[in-house]
């Protein structure tokens, strides 16, 4: 019954927001071809901008993952905290201390400077 | 029925207008940042008035036709100082400056309460390229990037990487010549691996900037050196204007632009490098972009300073000499050094200014005079944009546009500011009709 709650719930958010980005639109025609090309401030392109392109933070947002994952492990953790006690204290310090090397490694790399 | 009442509240909103320059149009540029209600924009699908601002020649009509059909429905045009096509339906060419950003706003008013009809495109409703590829999505046909959907081929790595052995595809296309972050008028032909400039080919050169009149009443007779100096001063806080535009230092750009305008022998530079210090301007500007001696003697002027040369033809004018003047140098010749010139010299001019206005000293010498954008003796400095295709390959996008931006490269034309037909000047002077 709650479950069937929440979806008529969402639903119902869906489609609500949905009629908003509808309703502005319904009448207005699909833009031109000349208004779909890249603006170039009146210059053209030689081929498609589809290409391979070097995301030079990709090597902060792993190490953004590594932390994010370690936050993640421990709202588990901080519940069978309390039951476990002092084992529990250790095994998070172990994979602390691990993760925490890989950040050193990464920091002596020189991950964190902006080539 | 929310429809019309957006439009009723996007009419009363400001203007999105963006500004296509032609010849002199920067001055009416200028004059809008500084208007209420106003809000000029980069692109021309954020607008809804396009603002053809000075003459177009005829070799950029192609380029404005592809800009103007840019606009999302519906939408307007105004053509200031400049005649409009023959086969535009309801445009109005406007005059005067001080009544452009009335009749900016009374279009888009009109356009917003469905009392004016949209502009009609002019290109016509086709792909700019024949549909050639194969398959529903152009997924098809030969070679591992498909075939050429639309006519255009997909980027491929044609030479080989010019930074770090990461193989990037090469993507060349044309940029400009009405793209905000380009002097007025010029093009050129860009290949960018990644975000780093491959090579950089100057297709058309800026349109020749107007100077202040004081510096071609220079060349007749002897003229107050208080008021060429502050003419220099202005014209460099418009650069610096322009270039903080770019940086996207919005309210900086703006504090620029204003002591311009009402700037006197009584201003000061303090709070303004103050504010672009905490900005993280000269973050920004760092590196990059420095010009070899050669290039710098092909400029001239504040941009040859900051390299280290302290040619300044004001140093041969007995009345500079008796106020003291040496020209500043830098020793770097990077954007940032050239920045750092400009602001220099911003300050010395405005000292300069100070003293000649109390002991009323006049320039002496006619034939040789040095202009804000370089020196003028036997003929007045050239366009130097061709400067940039050697100067930007191997740099990255950002430090590039930065290197433009900090590069006063356009020849000068032959006409001064003062002599158009309406009030430009006098708005460059604080708009109260006062000469400084």
């Amino acid at each position: 019954m709650e479950l069937f709650a929440l979806l008529i719930i969402l639903i119902l958010a869906l489609s609500a927001g949905l009629l908003m980005q509808w309703l502005p639109i319904r009448h207005r025609p699909r833009p031109s071809w000349s208004q779909r090309v890249p603006f170039l401030g009146g210059g053209t392109p030689d081929s498609h901008a589809w290409s391979r392109y070097h995301i030079r933070y990709y090597s902060m947002t792993l190490l953004l993952i590594a932390f994010e994952m370690e936050m993640m492990f421990m709202y588990p953790w901080a519940v069978v905290f309390v039951e476990k006690g002092m084992k529990a204290m250790m095994e998070m310090g172990m994979f602390l201390a691990i993760l925490s090397v890989g950040i050193v490694y990464a920091w002596r790399e020189g991950v964190f400077k902006w080539q | 029925m929310a429809v019309n009442w957006l439009h009723k509240l996007a009419a009363r909103g400001s203007v999105p207008v963006f500004p296509v320059l032609g010849i002199n149009g920067a001055g009416a540029l200028r004059h809008l940042v500084l208007s209420p209600h106003i809000e000029l924009v980069d692109s021309p699908r954020h607008a809804s008035v396009l603002l053809v601002a000075g003459e177009i020649p005829a070799d950029r009509f192609e380029p404005l036709r592809r800009v103007h059909d840019q606009l999302p429905y519906p939408f307007t045009t105004l053509w200031f100082r400049s005649e409009p096509w023959p086969h535009l339906e309801r445009v109005a060419r406007i005059d005067a400056l001080d009544d452009l950003p009335d009749a900016l706003v009374k279009a888009h008013r009109e356009q917003m309460e469905g009392r004016r009809g949209s502009a009609h495109r002019l290109l016509p409703d086709k792909p700019p390229n024949p549909w050639e590829g194969e398959g529903d999505f152009g997924q098809g046909g030969e070679g591992m990037m498909g075939g050429v959907p639309y006519g255009r081929p997909m980027a491929m790595n044609m030479e080989d990487d010019i930074r770090d052995g990461l193989t990037l595809d090469s993507l060349t296309f044309r940029l400009g010549p009405f793209f905000f972050a380009f002097p007025p008028g010029m093009a050129a032909e860009i290949t960018l691996q990644g975000d780093l400039v491959e090579t950089w080919k100057t297709q058309f050169a800026p349109y020749p900037q107007p100077l202040d009149e004081v510096f071609f009443n220079a060349h007749e007779r002897p003229v107050p050196i208080a008021e060429a100096e502050l003419a220099r001063a202005r014209h460099h806080l418009q650069r610096l204007f322009h270039a903080l535009h770019l940086a996207g230092l919005e309210n900086v750009s703006l504090r620029a632009l204003r002591l311009a305008h009402g700037l006197s022998t009584s201003s000061t530079l303090d709070g303004l490098r103050r504010a672009l210090s905490r900005s993280g301007f000269f973050r920004l500007t760092a590196g990059g972009g420095a010009l070899g001696p050669e290039q710098a003697r092909m400029i001239g002027g504040p941009a040859a300073r900051a390299t280290g040369m302290d040619d300044d033809l004001r140093s041969e004018d007995a009345g500079y000499r008796r106020l003291g003047f040496s020209p500043v140098c830098q020793a770097e010749g990077d954007t940032h050094a050239r920045w750092r010139q400009l602001l220099d010299e911003i300050d010395q001019s405005l000292h300069l200014a100070r003293l000649a206005e109390r002991d009323k000293v006049h320039t002496e010498r006619l034939d040789n005079i040095e202009t804000p954008r370089g020196p003028w003796s036997e003929r007045q400095p050239a366009d130097a944009s061709a400067l940039f295709d050697e100067l930007l390959p191997g740099l990255e996008w950002g430090d590039a546009l930065a290197t433009v931006a900090s590069l006063d490269v356009a020849a000068l034309a032959d006409q001064a500011v003062g002599t158009q037909p309406s009030g430009e000047s006098r708005a460059a002077r604080g708009g109260n009709g006062n000469d400084v």
